[in-house]
């Protein structure tokens, strides 16, 4: 069954064209500094979409991406140093790795229901982040890793901090657009189906488990990416990256911006990135006043910035035609 | 068995008994786990360094008058980080209290700077237990207040009237509304309860350990593992669950490594998850056909 | 409808002896019948015969204590719920369990999934087949894109017979599919069911309202406290005067 064809929305296309221009042109408009921000930001958001694939979609929520995040780049630091492989390859690995690992151990915590899942993946992020700490032939223990390599293929060398951000957003691009293809896939419909109602999709021929345990390997393997990513552009690791704060961050930042849709993961880190660079100065007060902004945000408008568009959207267009809102 | 080990580690185990304690108070009562229970303990620690230390009253009032305070906060905390969303998902309630933990850590900062502090103990010295072991009195007093405390208010619970009130409400709030229960007013007191009892265990660790503001986070990691450990929901699981991971981290700390002590909680955690997810004393949580 | 001959050779389902307590209560005690492709199959009785446990038994969302139900021959008694389902058991509910937070479009399209899932999709590869049902269903109105809280009750029951029908089961579960609709809903239910059996599919239906029941369908059975206590033509069952005292003599002035 294909949803009806429907014409592109010129309107839409102005909007994501001018949306590009402005994300391609970023690297013309700021400092390296801004633009080291921005990376990081792009590679944050492969982070926290991994966050709406499994909790904006799947309605699982985990706390252990950042322990993820970190478990690709110790692979890509590992391969690329230790083995020697091209950069490409261990990018690969990262994330079919840290996608693979995520898989099984969601086959394990996802036989235990509602809140133990996210009991479960507490308990991995802290694990990870120990091991990152102490497991010294692997990850350099206390002191890290340092002098990971810069992304190449072949000649090609990705070492300047604006051909890294051409690189990474080329990256975020092709994840954003492979999960708004999963939206309207089997797969993501079998997510959204265990999320809104766990006995009618299994009514309908959807097992829980197994595709729990898919939607968390998808997780492992966005954080396995951006893991690669953050291990070529900082070339250093260090256990004190990879937290459970992180993760946390990583929430907040989707519900934030949203998690009816990949857009609002995006817009939530952006602007949670941004904002921190932005009020550096007045960083005494300014993480209280972060802190009093979430719970503000979660009380005015607890499905967050995409919600709150939304329902302003539809107050505007019932004004306008108020008559065909239900339509019988 | 290493006597002065064992004491100090059930002495650290009743801490994270009360912090885990005042978590499952709240569990029970709205069905949310606070992510800012950890917060708690260490506003509470601050809140008697500021009575004991910067206005100068001896210990034991400094202390009582830091649980009042604390089950003003809690209450506060009630109304501005859960009430307004008790009717959203949980998720969004989840995040609330992350965002409030951030609140108090960076309001302890902001009110009490972030260089470590200390408050004076409740027993001063050392004792030495069977000729061997040297055992500070501070933790013996631990051991002792804690469990009186937590006595108390597990009787307030299960004996009192009041206690009932609270169950009754904890159990089918739409019932308990019914029967013409202030709903309103049992969470509030549920919530200044469990701030009040974590919140003493801040003004009791202090002298062992510096207070700093970022305490919250591992505490509560601590108090988590414990409560899911012990058995969600359960009271008596979350004190056995305190008590256990006060043990584990004493004792793998001394013969395993100090910087694995989490680590070892969590796989403890991880282990009973998957073997025995109900933990030590609850039931599994069913879910409705 | 009803004068559509049925195979009477092999059953596409089949219950024996299955028997299922709930501490002390019996909810289902040595149920036994056989389902045929093409028949509708009434399942009757006052509430708390039994009657969704049974279903509930059937599609593995709660495992029987005892007995044996069996697909075309296969014994999928031990099966968990999404396996049966691929198997062809699919089920409606009383309450309707919509995706409450997807469109109109994602909740039919996991029905079409579904047979996708059980690579049995040809028919649902003809473009008109939604439009077919959903007309049926008398749902043309709808838009597809519209979020499916702005669905009424018997909408969403209706949109879920749809969707379970999409998937192109062999078995069709329907829990109560007429119970809070208006006439004008009921008759699209009918019709739905009427396309359920042209299309050879073995439908089990639950139902309060006797009419409905007594017009569609081939064979009845009665449920009281777990027990069958009747089992035959709508008319045979009609007149047993067991059933009249356990169920009908009671329903009777409410049937319409």
């Amino acid at each position: 069954m294909e949803r009806a064809y429907r014409r592109l929305d010129p309107k839409r296309v102005v909007f994501t064209a001018l949306l590009l221009a402005v994300c391609l042109s970023i690297p013309r408009l700021t400092d390296s500094y801004m633009l080291r921000v921005f990376n990081i930001a792009w590679i944050t958001c492969l982070c926290v979409l991994s966050n709406y694939v499994l909790l904006g979609m799947c309605g699982q929520n985990s706390f252990a991406q950042a322990g993820l995040w970190g478990v690709g780049a110790y692979i890509t630091a590992n391969v690329v140093m230790k083995l020697g492989w091209p950069p490409l390859l261990a990018l690969l690995l990262a994330g079919l790795g840290t996608g693979l690992l995520a898989f099984v151990l969601g086959f394990a915590f996802f036989r235990l229901r509602h809140y133990y899942f996210t009991f479960a993946s507490v308990g991995l992020m802290t694990i990870l982040n120990g091991l990152f700490m102490n497991w010294t032939p692997f990850t350099g223990g206390a002191l890290g890793i340092s002098n990971v390599p810069s992304f190449s293929l072949g000649s090609f060398v990705v070492n300047t901090e604006e051909a890294n951000y051409f690189f990474i957003f080329l990256i975020f691009v092709i994840a954003y657009l492979l999960i708004k293809k999963l939206y309207h896939s089997p797969l993501g419909r079998s997510f959204m189906a265990i999320r809104d109602n766990e006995m009618a999709a299994n009514c309908l021929g959807i097992n829980s488990l197994l595709t729990k345990s898919i939607a968390f390997g998808i997780t492992g393997i966005l954080c396995g990416v951006a893991g690669a990513l953050y291990a070529f552009l900082a070339g250093y690791l260090s256990y004190q990256t990879f937290t459970y704060q992180q993760s946390t961050m990583y929430l907040i930042m989707v519900m934030l911006g949203g998690t009816s849709a990949p857009s609002g993961a995006v817009i939530g880190t952006m602007i949670i990135s941004l904002l921190q660079e932005w009020v550096r100065p007045l960083q005494n007060y300014m993480q209280f006043f972060y802190g009093l902004g979430i719970v503000l945000l979660m009380i005015v408008q607890p499905e967050g910035i995409l919600g709150g568009g939304r329902a302003l959207y539809e107050k505007w267009h019932s004004r306008k035609r108020p008559a065909s809102t239900v339509a019988k | 068995m290493n006597l002065q080990l064992l004491v100090s580690g059930i002495a650290m185990g009743f801490i994270y008994a009360m912090v885990s304690m005042g978590m499952v108070l709240i569990f029970r009562a709205v069905n949310i786990v606070n992510f800012a229970q950890g917060e708690f303990l260490m506003f509470g620690g601050y809140l008697c360094y500021m009575f004991n230390r910067q206005l100068h009253l001896p210990i034991v009032p400094a202390l009582l008058l830091a649980a009042l305070a604390m089950g003003v906060v809690g209450v506060i905390f009630m109304f501005t980080s859960y009430w307004p969303l008790r009717n959203a998902q949980i998720r969004a309630i989840v995040v609330s209290a992350m965002g409030a933990s951030i609140v108090f850590k960076e309001g302890a900062r902001l009110i009490w700077g972030s260089i470590p502090v200390t408050v004076d103990r409740v027993v001063k010295g050392t004792a030495v237990i069977a000729n061997t072991a040297v055992v500070q009195w501070q933790n013996i007093a631990i051991i002792g207040i804690s469990f009186i405390l937590i006595l108390f208010v597990y009787l307030l619970l299960e004996r009192t009237f009041i206690g009932h009130i609270m169950q009754a409400t904890a159990q089918d709030r739409y019932m308990a509304s019914l029967v013409g229960i202030p709903v309103v007013f049992s969470i509030a007191l549920t919530f200044a309860l469990s701030a009040m009892l974590t919140g003493i265990g801040g003004g009791l660790l202090a002298p062992l350990f510096f207070l700093n503001n970022t305490m919250g986070y591992t505490t509560n990691a601590k108090a988590f593992a414990a409560v899911v450990i012990g058995g969600f929901g359960s009271v008596p699981g979350a004190v056995i669950g305190g008590l256990l991971v006060g043990l584990i981290e004493a004792f793998g700390g001394a013969y395993i490594s100090t910087t694995y002590q989490l680590v070892i909680i969590y796989v403890v955690l991880v282990f009973f998850l998957m073997f025995r997810p109900q933990g030590i004393f609850g039931t599994r949580i069913q879910e409705k056909a | 409808m009803k004068n559509g001959t049925v195979a009477k050779d092999r059953p596409v389902l089949s219950l024996s002896k299955v028997s299922k307590r709930f501490g002390g209560v019996v909810a289902a005690n040595e149920v036994t019948f056989d389902l045929y492709a093409g028949e509708v199959f009434g399942l009757i009785g006052p509430n708390g015969a039994g009657k969704t446990t049974l279903i509930n038994l059937i599609t593995g969302v709660t495992p029987a204590d005892e007995g044996e139900i069996t697909l075309q021959g296969r014994n999928i008694t031990q099966l968990p719920t999404h396996t049966r389902a691929k198997l062809g058991i699919v089920r409606t509910f009383q309450h309707p369990r919509i995706l409450d937070r997807c469109d109109v479009y994602t909740n039919l399209a996991v029905g079409a999934d579904l047979a996708g899932r059980r690579r049995v999709s040809s028919r649902n590869g003809r473009e008109d087949r939604l439009e077919q049902l959903l007309d049926l269903a008398g749902l043309t109105e709808i838009n597809l894109n519209d979020s499916i809280d702005k669905l009424s009750y018997g909408q969403q029951k209706l949109l879920e017979v749809v969707r379970a029908m999409l998937s192109q089961p062999l078995v069709l579960l329907l829990d109560e599919p007429a119970a809070g609709l208006n006439r004008a809903e009921m008759d699209h239910v009918v019709k739905l069911i009427k396309l359920a059996t042209q299309e050879n599919i073995a439908v089990l239906l639950i139902e309060h309202a006797m009419d409905l029941v007594m017009n569609n369908c081939h064979r009845v059975t009665v449920l009281n406290f777990g027990q069958q206590i009747a089992t035959g033509t709508p008319e045979e069952v009609q007149s047993d005067p067991e059933v009249i005292r356990a169920y009908l003599g009671g329903a009777a002035h409410a049937a319409r």
